[in-house]
């Protein structure tokens, strides 16, 4: 296909596509195209709009650089209320500069372009420019993920109504160099709204997703970010009881009671946020589900109240000659199982009590390394019970519901998919996000989802109506890790640069930001039961402990007006406490309060 | 931003491509087809790597495998590469010349011959867990398996630029104490910045440890000091505890000194030695301290209360050596450590007489014997530069060795008995430290009377000395009596030969050559003939150490060294299973206590005053009995027949004589 005839091609399938039979004759028979190429016409979307619409600039390689350099100079000279807005729009325009030049041959230009100036385009995009870099000549646009994300998904850009009407008036200057007009057109979504400008870090905070920030309109839909009303479990106490007497001296358990009164008292009766608890069907408790619940009600109860004059206790497993062959752990609700993932696709579980765990006949697949498929293990006879299968490439997270029953898993097919026990089929679909799904989340009252993925999004899913009620921007880096606090309003997130995002269900916004105290990604992070403290881990093998009380309480304190995230980290921080070389996978807090955390030894280091 | 630009442009040169052609075998390779795939190929690689890229990090990972990009072409419906799975990483190597960089991967011929006939590699352990406490309301306790709280590059910094301490706000990471409490509270209203008083403050734990271990290291149980050394010598976070520690050796050595109790200057000694060895503290700072303490227990006119009896040497080897150690640990170009303990020592050797002495032999004699450094002090001089190597040893000890010579001469045939035991260790150290240097120094034809005219009084012995080591092989294990030369175990001195009552060397493979001459010259002379290697005095201060000696150094010789005198003091230096005689001693109170010693042998001269006994007895280590020491009066004959058994030989001292006032703290022993 010859330079000349791809732009005739595009118009032709155009025409056909508005079915103007008579014109794309006529053009074909003026332009000589041959039948064969007739027939072949099946230009990819992206291609198509590209080619037509910058078709006319073509010509002209060098005056994308001008053009960059001259909306440059409007955003460096437009007054500081609009200033930080409308910088935002300089790197969606840059990326598509680039794209264009190599769509349309101009590949020394582009690379001019991009050496120019992609050194001064934020650090946070300064990954993605690297990969898209890669992309040198136009067959390879085509296949590239990050630019076919790019051409085919519009940036969104927020700007208030004064900033927008700024930009208009500087487009209408532009009108002899359509370049940049064209490009916002197509490929930048701005998303005006009322208001006044907002400051620089008002917009630094939710920027930094890989297609800009998500726009408010999609995060109106309620969400119901109340817990569930707990189960009457009035059988339990004399059970209890029957227990206590017989371990204990005969007068204690009469102030367990009162305690444990007091917790049911407590429950919200009816939390406004709170979903109606058959809003999800989840499956009615057995005899046992309860004396479960009662024992953790129980445990509940002797919990220690953390705050930063009383910090937890850490109690810290170190995974020893595991060098790199330990990827992942977990420590099961009620603090007695301890489960970790090897590379090569086995699972081990320790047992952290004195409890004895029965034989245990070899594991064989993993699921984070597993293609393409889920595994259902049974903790009682040891074996893998089903292969859930409906993921195309691998499965990166999954996670139960803390009701048990459903469980949810995504990967790198960027789908995330509810299941349950009962069906071999996912129950739900989440599709929306740009790239692969690295983290998955259930929230405590298991209505929803949330999933954090490598477009540096945070979606949060419900799992009722299978859409999509949030997203949230402001990630730097891909999070790696995601927890709900223990009421369900927050959210946190830990990236893979370091830097850890609490987010607000309720507005879907950003509360605050804790900034990266060194390069290594967070890999575990954990609410005490009682959420006054967030214990974050992370590669440099240490181990944060954040004071989450002061943050949601600021938040509280500043909801009615428009509160800027605060950044100040000292504030939040409590303590840090290294380990020797042992990188954190995983991080738990048992009923009571005391942190348990998992760790593999790494002499090389 | 320099990584991005690198990232933006890299990609494969037309070179390379066509090298990578030519070695499948195309040999012209159009430059644009080179062009084209140099083109495509950076992409598909960069593409695979980006995907290899969420492997690494999905792993938990900052090093990228083999096994990610191996996945990373799964994911791309590509057959992965077999054939190149290394555990590690790729061990890279670099390589750089005519302007030009070079990595690569260093492949190597296997033979499979060779991997079939070896024995099959070793099981790797299997992955295992284990629990502490990283954090107990939220304070960090200090035990082996956490991080050292302060980390010592922190300390060492904190040593040489104490500005960054006072610059820095206290630091949460840090994780010693909470912040909580008033000061807390303060910083939290952040009122008024008041610099903070400089308060030194141990917590209630950390002053029952102290107690607890300066308690156990001076006390009598053995294994209680065991366990005080070893927690010295390998718990981290000890920092905030080492100046009281210091000032608690220093003072101990003072006072030790003044009362010539030579067990406990041992014991301090060990504690220093378990300090210098713990890898987590920095002892810069505390330099002043244990710098005189250590050299006060090597140049000491008396350290124990008969010089004739008590083996005060080894105790001087021991500081000697770890003298050493510091100099070569916290030598710098500021401090000049090893300078200044050098001048040290050779003000020693340069006693008043010395720049006459230098003149001629003749006024020697003329010299009052006060005016002279004890032959203890000369000694400790000796040894401590011969510690520091053979070039210190040559300047400093061969240019006085006429003086030296004379000095030793002139004791030798003098009658005191102490005097004459000190001049025959003294020359035997000599000898010992000059040999090798001067086997390097001097060209072969040993004449003696070269020796004679150069060396003085000590040149014949030395010629011998050195002859016999230029006709051994390497100089090595000649005698094989006495193979100990370094101190390479951790805790343990290294020995060195026994005066008078040798002990069988225990792991003798070759009949010892002298076992128990009884003149001191003899001694000196048998050895001079065998041995060769630096160290060789038997008698230690053993420590039951902890961790095992180095494979090359025969297992430890237990060596009891028993004394009973009027006071019934008994000191002990000996493993628990030796169960020796022990004692309760407070630094302050020097003497002591209880002896329920079942090894002390009662011989003696029956008319002497308080009887003084010491019995000096060597345990080889291996499965050995508690030894019965209701046998010391065979001697010799039961050594060398029977290697393994206990020689244990009484050495009776003039007793009464040791009645001398305590002598001051030798001046030398205070850096200036």
């Amino acid at each position: 296909m010859g330079d000349k005839s791809t732009p005739l091609l595009a118009v032709l399938q155009l025409l056909r596509k508005y079915n103007l039979k008579g014109t794309e004759d006529i053009l074909r028979k003026e332009a000589n195209l041959g039948d064969v190429e007739y027939e072949n016409l099946d230009l990819p979307e992206v291609e198509l709009a590209n080619i037509l619409t910058a078709h006319h600039t073509e010509s002209d390689p060098y005056s994308y650089e001008f053009a960059y350099d001259s909306l440059k100079k409007f955003v460096e000279n437009s007054l500081d209320v609009y200033k930080y807005e409308l910088s935002t729009l300089l790197y969606p325009v840059f990326v598509h500069m680039y794209l264009i030049l190599i769509l349309y041959d101009h590949n020394e230009h582009a690379i001019k372009i991009l050496e120019k100036f992609g050194p001064e385009q934020d650090e946070y995009y300064q990954d993605d420019l690297k990969r898209l870099c890669a992309v040198k000549n136009k067959d390879q646009v085509k296949g590239n993920e990050l630019a076919e994300i790019y051409s085919s998904n519009k940036f969104q850009v927020q700007l208030s109504r004064d900033a927008s009407t700024q930009l208009k008036r500087y487009l209408h200057e532009q009108k002899s160099s359509p370049i940049i007009i064209n490009i916002i057109k197509n490929h930048i979504q701005i998303d005006v709204c009322d208001g006044p400008g907002r400051s620089h870090a008002q917009v630094k905070s939710t920027l930094g997703g890989l297609l800009g920030e998500a726009s408010r309109n999609e995060n109106r839909t309620k969400v119901y970010y109340g817990l569930l009303k707990e189960p009457d479990l009035q059988i339990l106490p004399a059970q209890i009881e029957d227990e206590e007497e017989a371990e204990e001296t005969p007068d204690k358990p009469k102030k367990k009671k009162a305690k444990k009164d007091n917790i049911f008292m407590k429950k919200p009766k009816s939390d406004p946020n709170a979903p109606p608890n058959d809003r999800i069907p989840l499956p009615d408790l057995k005899e046992n589900d309860k004396v479960e619940k009662g024992k953790a009600l129980r445990e509940a109860a002797k919990r220690v109240q953390l705050g930063p004059e009383c910090l937890p206790s850490i109690c810290f497993y170190t995974l020893l000659n595991s060098g790199h062959t330990a990827i992942c752990a977990d420590i099961c609700d009620d603090s007695t199982l301890l489960a970790v993932g090897f590379n090569n696709s086995t699972i081990k579980v320790w047992t952290l009590t004195t409890v004895r765990l029965r034989g245990m006949k070899s594991a064989d697949k993993l699921q984070d390394i597993d293609r393409e498929a889920v595994r259902l293990w049974s903790l009682q006879c040891w074996t893998c019970i089903v292969v859930y299968r409906g993921h195309v490439w691998p499965v990166w997270d999954t996670r139960w519901s803390p009701h048990g029953h459903y469980f949810a898993s995504g990967g790198h097919d960027r789908i995330a998919r509810l299941w349950a026990t009962d069906h071999h089929q996912p129950l739900r679909i989440f599709a929306g996000h740009l790239s692969d799904i690295d983290c998955i989340q259930f929230h405590p009252n298991s209505n929803y989802i949330a999933t954090g993925s490598s477009d540096r999004t945070v979606r949060l899913w419900d799992c009722l109506t299978g859409t999509q009620v949030r997203i949230m921007t402001g990630h730097r880096s891909t999070p790696f890790t995601l927890a709900f606090s223990a009421c369900g309003r927050w959210l946190a997130s830990g990236g893979g640069a370091g830097e850890i995002q609490i987010w607000d269900l309720s507005s879907g916004l950003p509360s605050a930001a804790i900034p990266p105290a060194s390069n290594s990604p967070i890999h575990a992070l954990a609410f005490s039961r009682d959420g006054t403290i967030l214990a974050s881990g992370s590669l440099d093998s240490t181990i944060k402990l954040w004071d989450f009380a002061i943050i949601s309480d600021e938040n509280i304190n500043e909801e009615n007006g428009n509160a800027a995230p605060t950044q100040k980290e000292d504030k939040f921080l409590l303590r840090s406490y290294a380990t020797k070389n042992s990188p954190i996978k995983s991080l738990h807090f048992t009923r009571r309060n005391l942190l348990l955390a998992v760790g593999s030894y790494d002499g090389s280091v | 931003m320099s990584d991005s630009e690198l990232g933006y442009g890299s990609s494969f040169t037309v070179d390379s491509v066509k090298v990578i052609a030519e070695s499948v075998g195309i040999g012209n390779l159009v430059d644009d087809a080179a062009k084209e795939l140099a083109d495509d190929v950076s992409y598909r690689l960069k593409i695979i790597v980006q995907d290899a890229m969420k492997f690494m990090q999905h792993s938990k990972r900052q090093k990228l495998s083999i096994t990610d990009i191996d996945h990373a072409l799964k994911v791309q419906n590509i057959e992965p590469q077999y054939g190149f799975i290394q555990p590690d990483s790729l061990p890279f190597r670099f390589a750089s010349g005519g302007g030009r960089e070079l990595h690569f991967i260093e492949e190597k011929d296997i033979d499979l011959s060779e991997i079939l006939s070896a024995p099959p590699p070793k099981i790797p352990l299997d992955v295992s867990l284990r629990a502490h406490w990283l954090s107990v309301d939220g304070v960090q306790p200090t035990v082996p398996e956490n991080p050292p709280p302060l980390s010592k590059e922190a300390q060492k910094l904190e040593s040489v630029d104490p500005i960054t301490k006072l610059s820095k706000p206290a630091n949460k990471d840090a994780a010693g104490k909470p912040v909580c409490g008033k000061a807390a509270r303060l910083k939290a209203s952040e009122s008024v910045h008041v610099k903070q008083l400089a308060t030194h403050e141990l917590s209630v734990e950390q002053q029952l440890y102290y107690k607890e271990i300066t308690e156990a290291c001076v006390g009598s149980d053995e294994g209680r000091r065991a366990e005080a050394l070893q927690s010295l010598a390998c718990d981290p976070g000890l920092h905030e505890m080492l100046p009281r520690m210091c000032t608690f050796i220093s003072e101990g050595v003072k006072v030790n000194v003044v009362q010539n109790n030579l067990a406990l200057l041992i014991y301090l000694m060990r504690m220093v030695k378990a300090m210098l060895d713990n890898q987590s503290l920095y002892l810069e700072k505390y330099l002043h301290e244990l710098i005189p303490s250590v050299s006060t227990c090597i140049v000491a006119r008396q350290l124990c209360m008969r010089p004739e009896v008590d083996n005060h040497w080894a105790l001087r080897d021991f500081a000697a050596r770890l003298m050493a150690q510091i100099c070569k640990t916290f030598n710098t170009s500021t401090n000049n450590l090893q300078t200044r303990v050098t001048r040290l020592f050779s003000k020693a050797l340069q006693c008043p007489s010395q720049t006459n002495n230098e003149s001629g032999p003749s006024m020697v004699p003329s010299m009052k014997e006060s005016e002279k450094t004890p032959l203890a002090s000369l000694y400790g001089a000796v040894q401590g530069l011969a510690e520091l190597g053979p070039e210190v040893v040559k300047v400093f000890i061969l240019s006085r060795v006429r003086w030296l010579g004379e000095r030793v001469e002139g004791a030798l045939s003098g009658i005191g008995g102490a005097d004459r035991l000190a001049a025959g260790n003294l020359k035997h150290q000599l000898l010992k430290v000059l040999a090798p240097v001067v086997r390097a120094h001097r060209q072969p034809p040993d004449l003696p009377d070269d020796y004679k005219r150069e060396y003085g009084y000590l040149g014949p012995s030395l010629q011998q000395m050195v002859s016999k080591l230029r006709s051994s092989p390497t100089g090595g294990n000649a005698g094989g009596a006495v193979a100990v030369v370094t101190c390479t175990p951790p805790l343990l001195p290294s020995p060195s030969p026994a005066p008078g009552p040798s002990l069988a060397p225990a792991p003798a493979p070759a009949p010892s050559p002298s076992p128990a001459s009884v003149t001191i010259q003899h001694t000196s002379q048998a050895h001079a003939k065998t041995i060769e290697s630096v160290a060789s005095r038997n008698v230690v201060i053993t420590s039951s150490a902890p961790q095992s000696p180095a494979p090359s150094t025969p297992p430890p010789q237990k060596f009891v060294i028993v004394s009973s005198q009027q006071k019934n003091q008994v000191f002990t230096n000996t493993q628990p299973a030796s169960s020796a005689g022990h004692i309760v001693m407070h630094s302050s109170q020097p003497t002591i206590v209880r002896s329920q010693n079942s090894v002390v042998v009662t011989s003696g001269p029956a008319g002497a005053a308080p009887p003084q006994k010491v019995v000096v007895v060597g345990v080889p280590p291996p499965a050995h009995q508690p030894h019965q020491p209701h046998q010391p009066h065979q001697p010799t004959a039961g050594v060398s027949q029977a290697p393994v058994s206990v020689v244990a030989k009484p050495v009776f001292a003039r007793s009464g004589s040791a009645q001398q006032p305590p002598p001051e703290l030798d001046d030398l022993s205070h850096l200036a």
